[in-house]
């Protein structure tokens, strides 16, 4: 379970997050919604521990990301906007690396895996160096390796940008798939229709604030729109940053 | 403690592999070992030619303006080993364009002024700024000096005077410069051949490791692993040591051979050479430089904001420890005790030492090897500072 509570962030002058706060629950996907620029990836970048809040706080599993910093580590399982992999080294030897990392070793880590190359298909792929791969294929070794230690929270910052039809079909029959094991799963997108298709719960971020949250039936009464497409657009009060998805 | 340990084993291991895969990384170690040893041969090939040709056994060719006004010198200097021949039209521009090392001109008055005892002008025309003509003038200068000696002490004798008399002082010249100690001017380059070598050898893996890590967006997902910033930053820099070890020792090796191997007599007169025992000190004393160079390149790297702009800081990096190296080549410089509180330095001035057979005091290698590890340890303690940093993430803008 991920809480977050009035979040504050700035960069020099510019206010990234001005008092963020939401529940992300297991077992649930959570979407964090908004156009470019609303403070998504910041969110998830305090979220994973790379950068520090100005103010608010924010826990994992109830323990505070920022006290306890390596416990939330091993706790997450994260796809950041950037997912570089290592050219020079095959699929599963970038996996095994964060494995490692993370402290599994042996017949555990070789097993864990094993499963996540029957479950993201990628057989075919694991044993070539990674220089070459497609946009699909990388993701696959991204979201593999973020998911090496089985986190019990996965965090998706924009996880189907630059995928085709049948990769983004296949991505959220997987995010679905960890929904149903029971993990609590947070992912951001600037697309409506992906977030709409998939979420349980959808936060909508602008300007570095939630402007409404809920499920999806929620937002359509809150609103007083028929569609989410509307929904969203009321919500944030203009259709910037939605034309560009 | 141990699962630190762990960690930084397994950050270690993934680096050395994913490098020992970067041709890259290897041909700039592989290369970086041998220009050393390739630019000593190489300069001792063309220079020991030119410069240490021994002058006193060949006949050298002395334009001679006049030579009908002055025989019994012609003659003298025939006998000595000089070929007169024929003068340039304009000596002064002869010997100023290099043609000529040197051009004796004696004057028609000359025959008239010797016969009567009076002194007989002998004009040298020379270049005191061309350091290759020197051994010939100076050759000739004494030779002419010889002569002046022997018409004087003749002429005095004539009137029964003991020449001793005219000679106050017997001054004897005792120089102790043998081949040996002019052609160490090339090993001079040596220590700053091994520094180059010491700042080369891990520099690519430091690069890969930093920027390129920052680069191929890999950075990110990397930090979010239960890793402590300084368990990182330990294992990518030990990664780089491997790589400046094995190339260190190649560069020794490379030297080794150059110095035993080639006939090197045939060139400067006399076989250099290295005992194996003093090249193991030389890698030792080398040692705690290698941690010095990547937490130097490390720092810098991280500044960086890819792959290229490192290459183009790091690469200057070598540069600094070579200005007082360039010295040294010139200006012998003593061991001395401040000298060995300036990291590198003291280094070049020890290797230097060992090279040239002489005794190093232990002392001062300890203390040379202590203030390279301190400052090492207190650059490895910024470079963790700077990984803690929010802002690793992006570079500095």
């Amino acid at each position: 379970m991920i809480q977050v509570n009035d979040l504050h962030k700035s960069f020099g002058t510019v206010n990234a997050l001005r008092g963020v706060s939401f529940v992300a629950p297991d077992g649930r996907i959570t979407g964090l919604l908004g156009p470019n620029g609303a403070g998504k990836t910041t969110t998830l970048r305090i979220l994973y521990t790379l950068l520090k809040p100005d103010s608010g706080t924010a826990s994992i599993d109830r323990i505070d990301i920022i006290d306890h910093k390596l416990q939330v580590q091993k706790r997450i399982g994260a796809l950041p906007d950037n997912q570089g992999l290592y050219p020079r080294l095959t699929a599963r030897e970038n996996i095994r690396y964060f494995g490692q990392l993370h402290g599994l070793r042996g017949k555990e880590l070789e097993e864990n895996i094993d499963r996540l190359v029957s479950l993201l298909e990628m057989k075919d792929i694991e044993t070539r160096r990674t220089e070459g791969f497609s946009s699909g294929q990388r993701i696959k070794v991204a979201i593999a390796r973020a998911l090496v230690h089985n986190p019990p929270n996965i965090l998706l910052d924009e996880p189907t940008n630059g995928l085709d039809v049948m990769s983004t079909r296949a991505m959220r029959t997987f995010i679905r798939r960890l929904r149903d094991e029971g993990k609590c799963v947070l992912f951001s997108s600037h697309v409506m229709q992906e977030v709409a298709a998939l979420c349980d719960h959808i936060v909508i971020l602008h300007q570095g604030l939630v402007v409404a949250s809920g499920t999806p039936e929620e937002l359509l009464r809150s609103t007083g729109k028929t569609n989410l497409e509307d929904a969203f657009v009321a919500a944030i009060g203009s259709e910037e940053g939605l034309l560009r998805a | 403690m141990s699962a630190s340990i762990q960690r930084i084993l397994v950050v270690f291991r993934k680096e050395v592999l994913d490098n020992l895969r970067d041709r890259r990384s290897l041909i700039s170690a592989a290369m970086s070992t041998l220009i050393g040893p390739a630019i000593l041969l190489l300069l001792i090939f063309i220079l020991g030619r030119t410069v240490f040709n021994d002058v006193r056994e060949s006949t050298i060719d002395l334009p001679f303006i006049g030579a009908e006004n002055a025989p019994v010198l012609v003659q003298y200097l025939e006998q000595n080993g000089i070929a007169i021949v024929e003068a340039p039209e304009n000596p002064e521009e002869a010997v100023r364009n290099g043609d000529v090392d040197i051009v004796i001109s004696v004057p028609e008055s000359y025959s008239e002024d010797f016969s009567a005892g009076r002194p007989a002008t002998v004009r040298v025309i020379m270049d005191s700024s061309r350091q290759s003509a020197l051994a010939n003038v100076e050759r000739v200068r004494n030779l002419l000096e010889n002569f002046n000696g022997q018409i004087a002490a003749l002429r005095l004798m004539a009137r029964g005077i003991n020449p001793v008399v005219v000679a106050p002082l017997a001054i004897e010249r005792v120089d102790v410069a043998t081949p040996q100690s002019q052609a160490l001017i090339f090993l001079n380059m040596m220590p700053y051949f091994i520094v180059m070598v010491v700042f080369m050898g891990g520099m690519y893996v430091i690069i890969d490791t930093t920027a390129g890590e920052r680069e191929r967006s890999s950075l990110e997902p990397l930090l979010i692993n239960p890793v402590a910033r300084w368990e990182l930053v330990i294992g990518k820099l030990a990664a780089s040591w491997p790589f400046a070890i094995f190339t260190l020792f190649l560069n020794l090796m490379a030297f080794a051979i150059a110095f035993n191997a080639f006939p090197l007599e045939d060139y400067i007169g006399f076989q250099l050479s290295i005992d194996v025992a003093a090249l193991g000190w030389i890698f030792l004393i080398a040692l705690p430089m290698i941690f010095l160079a990547s937490a130097l390149q490390m720092i810098i790297a991280t500044f960086t904001r890819s792959f290229k702009e490192a290459q183009t800081y790091v690469g200057f990096l070598p540069l600094i420890p070579a200005l007082p190296g360039i010295g040294l080549a010139f200006l012998p410089i003593k061991s001395s005790l401040w000298a060995m509180l300036i990291p590198t330095f003291g280094q070049q001035l020890l290797i230097n030492q060992l090279m040239r057979g002489e005794n190093v005091i232990l002392a001062n290698a300890f203390i040379s090897s202590f203030v390279t590890t301190a400052l090492a340890i207190i650059l490895i303690f910024a470079a963790i500072k700077l990984y803690e940093r929010e802002r690793v993430l992006f570079g500095t803008k």
